[in-house]
This record gives C-alpha cells, sequence and structure tokens, in this order.
C-alpha cells in the first residue's frame, strides 16, 4: 500500500521546503490562501525562497508573513507591491534586498499550467507593445504578434481547498478555485491545506477538481489566525 | 460659471449602456466595477473576474486568462490614467506603483475583443488625461475603441478621435479646450444619456439539429466529438450535419470514425453512428485527428477506404498534442512547445527547439467554425455538465469554435445546475439541442 499523503500538521507538511526553494503559493490577495502552511513556513526560518502569487496587496497576510519573517529574496507576481505608502514588499525592494518580477496574470497561471502540462513554452499575444513584452522573443505567429513565455515550474505549491480524501483528489469552494486550482500541477511537491479529509469514494468524481496525482501532502487547516 | 462633471455613479451607468445582452464582461478599476452592479441579472451577462470567477461560476486562473486571450470576452470596461488619440491606455499614475514595471493587473483585460476606458477626462492639476502620447507606460496597445470620461464620449479610429456625446450643459468646444489632443466632432453630436436599457439575451436553445446547423457553410472546418466508440457524441447532429449536405469539410476529431467499425455495445443488425455518415456522403475532404483507421485490418473504416481512393486528406495529430492544440486555440495560445514526437514522422517540417535539454516541437492551436458536442446536461445559459467518459474531447472543443452546438439529454433552468459542478460554462455554447425522445445513436 502507498504511504498515506496526510500529515500531523502544517509542520510537518512543510518540513523540508529548503534554502532558495521556488514556492507557488494559491489564493488572491491573501483570500482563499493556505494560511497554515505558509505559517508554518514562515516559522522555519527559511532564506532565499522565490514566491509566486496572484498578489501581495490588500492585507495580504499570507506572503507579508513570509517577507517579514526574511524568507523571501524574490517575488514573481502580476501585483506585488501595495499601493500606499510603508509597504514592506515595496521598502525591501527599494534597498536591494527583494527581487521582483512583475508577470500579466493570465501569462503568469499559463506560464503554471505549461510547466504541470509538460509544455515547452507558449506563443501569447499578451503585453505587445506594452513593457511586458520588451526583452522578450517576439514572434508573428499566424499573422498574430505574439511574445514567447517560458514555463514557471515550482519546487513547491501551497495550496488550498475545501476538501480532500485520502489519495489527494480535491474540491474546492466558490472562488477558492482560482489560483489554487491554477498553481497545484506545476510543482514537484505539491501540499494541499484542506477543511475537511474523507475517505477515497466519498467525493463523487464528477465533482473532483483536482485529481489525485497532483497532490503530494495533505495538512488539515488550521482554524487558528494568522500573524 | 462652471460647467458640472459627472460623477462615478453616472459615468457607470453611461459605461453600463455598452454592455450587450448575453455578453461577457471583464471589469477593473472602481469606476467600472460600479457598472456591474448596475446590469439587471436577466440580462444574462457574464461577468469575469481574474481571481476566478464567472458570474456564479468559480474557474481556474488560467482558464480565466484563456478566456480573453481566447476571444471570449466580448467587452472589458477599465478605468485608465491616460488614454491616447490611437486607443493605447496607462492604467496607473507613475505613483501609484513603483518599479520599471509596476502593476501587470490590466495587460489582459486589453485582449478583450472591445476595450472601454473611463477615465477622469482631466487629473487633479486639470491637465487632460487623453493625449496625442502617452507621458505614462502603456496597458494596452491600441486597443481602446470607446472613451467615456465625466463630460464627453469619444470613439476611437485610426484617424483619430470622435467626439460623438457631451455631458449635460457642455458643448463641442468646452470638451475641446480641456482635451490634450485633436478632436473631430461627430455630425451627430448629442447629450449623454444614463438609463441603462434593459434587454434579454437572445434564447439559446434550437429545436432541433437542423436548425442549430443550418447556417454550417461548405468549406467548413469542424470539431466533432467523441474518443472510439458511440460514447460522448453528438449523434443526432451528425445526422443532421449529413441531411443539410455541408460539403467539402475538414473534421478535427480524435478518430475519423470508427464506433461502426468497433461495434461496442451495438445492438444485434444495427449500425453506429459516427463520422462515416458524413464521409460516405462525399462530405469530407480532410480529417485532423489522432486515430483515423480502424483498429482491425479486415474491417477497414469508411474514411480509411475513402483515403486509399484519394478521396480525403489526413493530419495525423497525437492524441494528447491533438487536445492541446484544441485547447490553445480555445485559449488564445498561437504556437506552443511538446515534447511529443520529436524526432518521429510527426515532427516533419515542424521547428524544433532544444529547452533544458529536451527536443520540443512546435505545434499550432486548432479553431472552428463550428463545433458539434455532447453533454448531459445543459441550462437554457449553456452551461453544461457530462457523465462519465463521455466528457472525453467535448470540454476541450468547446471554447475553440466560433459556433458551438451541444446535444444534451436534458436542458434545465439556469441555477438548477450546481455552478461547482459545471464543467463548460455557457459562454462557450452558442447553440443547445435536446437529442430526440428514443434517439438511440445508431441506425
Amino acid at each position: 500500500m502507498a504511504s498515506s499523503k496526510l500529515y500531523d500538521s502544517a509542520a510537518a507538511a512543510v518540513a523540508d521546503i529548503h534554502d532558495s526553494a521556488t514556492v507557488l503559493l494559491g489564493g488572491v490577495s491573501g483570500t482563499n490562501a493556505p494560511t497554515a502552511l505558509v505559517s508554518a513556513l514562515a516559522d522555519r526560518q527559511v532564506r532565499g525562497l522565490t514566491c509566486v502569487c496572484d498578489s501581495t496587496y490588500y492585507g495580504a497576510e499570507v506572503l507579508h508573513r513570509l517577507v517579514a519573517a526574511g524568507c523571501v529574496s524574490r517575488i514573481i507576481s502580476p501585483a506585488p507591491f501595495g499601493s500606499g505608502q510603508g509597504d514592506m514588499v515595496h521598502e525591501l525592494w527599494r534597498s536591494g534586498d527583494l527581487a521582483i518580477e512583475v508577470v500579466p496574470w493570465g501569462t503568469l497561471a499559463e506560464r503554471m499550467r505549461s510547466a504541470g502540462a509538460g509544455i515547452g513554452g507558449v506563443f501569447l499575444p499578451v503585453g505587445i507593445g506594452t513593457r511586458f513584452a520588451e526583452g522578450k522573443e517576439i514572434r508573428e505567429v499566424n499573422g498574430v504578434e505574439c511574445v514567447f513565455e517560458p514555463p514557471l515550474r515550482g519546487d513547491f505549491a501551497l495550496i488550498r481547498a475545501n476538501r480532500a480524501d485520502s489519495v489527494g483528489n480535491l474540491v474546492y469552494e466558490g472562488a477558492q478555485r482560482g489560483w489554487n486550482s491554477a498553481v497545484v500541477s506545476a510543482a514537484r511537491i505539491a501540499i494541499a491545506e484542506v477543511d475537511h479529509v474523507v475517505e477515497p469514494g466519498d467525493i463523487d468524481p464528477e465533482q473532483v477538481i483536482t485529481p489525485g496525482i497532483f497532490v503530494n501532502r495533505i495538512a488539515r487547516a488550521s482554524s487558528a489566525p494568522i500573524g | 460659471m462652471t460647467l458640472e462633471r459627472l460623477d462615478a455613479l453616472s459615468v457607470a451607468r453611461r459605461a453600463a449602456a455598452e454592455i450587450i445582452p448575453g455578453s461577457v464582461v471583464a471589469v477593473s478599476g472602481d469606476w467600472s466595477i460600479a457598472v456591474a452592479d448596475l446590469v439587471r441579472e436577466d440580462k444574462g451577462v457574464w461577468f469575469l473576474r481574474a481571481g476566478g470567477t464567472l458570474s456564479d461560476l468559480p474557474i481556474n486562473a488560467a482558464d480565466a486568462g484563456a478566456i480573453l486571450r481566447g476571444g471570449n470576452v466580448d467587452l472589458s470596461i477599465v478605468q485608465a490614467a491616460q488614454v491616447d488619440s490611437r486607443g493605447s491606455f496607462a492604467g496607473y499614475h507613475a505613483t501609484d506603483y513603483p518599479g520599471p514595471q509596476g502593476h501587470a493587473g490590466l495587460i489582459d483585460l486589453a485582449g478583450a475583443r472591445r476595450v472601454v476606458t473611463v477615465l477622469p477626462h482631466n487629473g487633479a492639476d486639470r491637465a487632460p488625461n487623453i493625449l496625442d502620447t502617452l507621458t505614462l507606460p502603456p496597458d494596452g496597445f491600441r486597443c481602446v475603441d470607446t472613451i467615456i470620461t465625466d463630460v464627453a464620449v469619444f470613439r476611437v479610429a485610426d484617424t483619430g478621435l470622435t467626439l460623438t456625446e457631451v455631458a449635460p450643459g457642455w458643448s463641442a468646444e468646452d470638451i475641446r479646450a480641456i482635451t490634450g489632443t485633436e478632436v473631430t466632432v461627430a455630425p451627430g453630436l448629442r447629450e449623454m444619456d444614463f438609463t441603462v436599457p434593459p434587454g434579454k439575451p437572445p434564447s439559446k436553445v434550437y429545436a432541433d439539429g437542423p436548425s442549430a446547423i443550418a447556417d454550417l457553410p461548405d468549406g467548413a472546418t469542424v470539431f466533432i466529438d467523441g474518443f472510439g466508440g458511440p460514447g460522448g457524441m453528438a449523434h443526432h447532429l451528425l445526422v443532421s450535419l449529413r441531411d443539410r449536405g455541408s460539403r467539402n469539410l475538414t473534421i478535427v476529431s480524435n478518430t475519423a470514425g470508427i464506433a461502426r467499425v468497433v461495434s461496442f455495445g451495438t445492438p444485434p443488425g444495427r449500425t453506429a453512428i459516427d463520422h462515416s455518415v458524413l464521409v460516405e456522403n462525399g462530405q469530407v475532404a480532410k480529417a485532423i485527428a489522432s486515430f483515423p483507421v480502424s483498429p482491425s485490418v479486415s474491417r477497414p473504416s469508411e474514411f480509411e477506404l475513402a483515403y486509399r481512393r484519394g478521396e480525403v486528406d489526413l493530419e495525423l495529430v497525437p492524441q494528447g498534442t491533438l487536445a492541446e492544440r484544441l485547447r490553445a486555440g480555445g485559449a488564445g495560445i498561437e504556437a506552443f512547445y511538446t515534447p511529443t514526437g520529436a524526432g518521429t514522422l510527426i515532427a516533419e517540417g515542424k521547428e524544433s527547439r532544444v529547452i533544458d535539454g529536451r527536443e520540443y516541437i512546435l505545434e499550432h492551436g486548432l479553431r472552428a467554425d463550428f463545433a458539434l458536442i455532447r453533454a448531459h446536461r445543459a441550462d437554457t445559459r449553456g452551461n453544461l455538465v457530462y457523465r462519465g467518459t463521455s466528457r472525453n474531447f467535448n470540454a476541450v472543443m468547446a471554447p475553440g469554435a466560433r459556433v458551438t452546438v451541444v446535444e444534451v439529454d436534458q436542458i434545465v433552468q439556469p441555477g438548477e445546475l450546481d455552478p461547482e459542478a459545471v464543467v463548460t460554462p455557457g459562454i462557450f455554447v452558442q447553440r443547445i439541442v435536446r437529442r430526440p425522445d428514443g434517439f438511440t445513436g445508431y441506425e
């Protein structure tokens, strides 16, 4: 029998995330995010992480927790900066302690999909004529001007779902699906934080959104607030 | 006398009037987001949100980007900081976000079929926000077709801006005086109106197969669903297409019709309906398929026989590549690199590239004029659920066709399908047909 994917705690599930790892984070602007996993990771004081996420602002305690703990050296995101003064990401970037790569969100999601689907890169018509096409390979394909976008792979993905069975099949709740289901297939090891763990067969196969083959570890969500 | 500028709600009301019943709309910025609240629910409008919702349906973020790129968003309403005379816009003031690139939140929205910007006509210092050339970095390049400000409405063309509407009390000369580029005044210049017109989307439900494909032309490219056996195939639509007789078709499908020869579950004395009905009727010029021949040498398929006679062309595509090309076509991906087939006959004539030490070949997205697909249930908005493995190629074909026609067992009212369980959102489905009672898929 295969070893169980179910871990006793969020801390146990993230125990081997190493310095300099690339970590893909689910959630949007800090909502529907894997808060227990991120909290456990911040406690571990790893260094030099590259974090890929939708955005860091609007009270995104999730990424800020990692940044504040000094774990992050690079952020890849469509919206890395807060718009107010005193934004932590802004200040660290200005002081040279944090590298930033800004990527349009549809392109970011597609680059991760490519990684999960074994695609070597895609030609997209996104960002032509803007700063997001600068420095990239540009080619006309089928009469459409496109930029080449390579896959973006993670060492780990930390995601939040509503329900998992013990083999890792996942269902989400509402907008939770958005970025969580988009990042899960792009990492070598995907860790899902869920509200409920059920037995195989308890989830209707027609309703499974993320097949268990993409999910390596499952931890129960903590009800404790982060921060 | 100081002329009154409109408040944000009035601008949003004017922008809401741009929304066509049943269309797909993406919005960004406070002024734009207010628009969604002004559109009545019975107008059947879909609102796409980048975080992963399409009105009440939860969707994957990669699918949200795909919907924008794939030409499935009819209209983006974007709050801009500046617009230029050629329709490029900047979304943010230089002070909003630091860094050389700032914020990328609006780049995807610029890819909608139509882009409308809303913005204050002038900045806090009264400097014009509509200019010959942007002074801020663009987020959309020559994509805006209509500009709505707190004093006027402009249409954008290659020749520049045309003033079509003014706020109450304002004249064309007043507008010219505060605009940073040349303005042509439309002959029918009128006062802005703030009523949001009601309206209902046209019904997607058709009486039967023949009426749903009555305009499928000769020479069309048609996606046809199914896998190998009879499951998950739109048999009623196939027979309807045979009866219509459209010719010179390019069919894109997993097989080119082998259900008849493999005979899985076929009742004695009957014949499974598959692509063969089109091939033997002389309607197919070419197939793009991954499994075009019969698994049995002694029982060749109709397509195989026609191929041997030199009557049809074939483009052979590996199965996973076929699915990925279909997905790419629907997702606005013009081309992609895949390792499948590198070093084989499949790679002949295709560009190859070594990426991270592995050889890949370049494959292109596939689009169609029509897709004929099969699902279990549809609601009248076109949201679909499938049953078991009959999902096969259906879900991946729906987004990439200009007209997707679905054959279902049951049509229900909006709200009757669990949004969490919808597999194909209704934005991808243009026409719905119920499979006739007693229709079996065999002749």
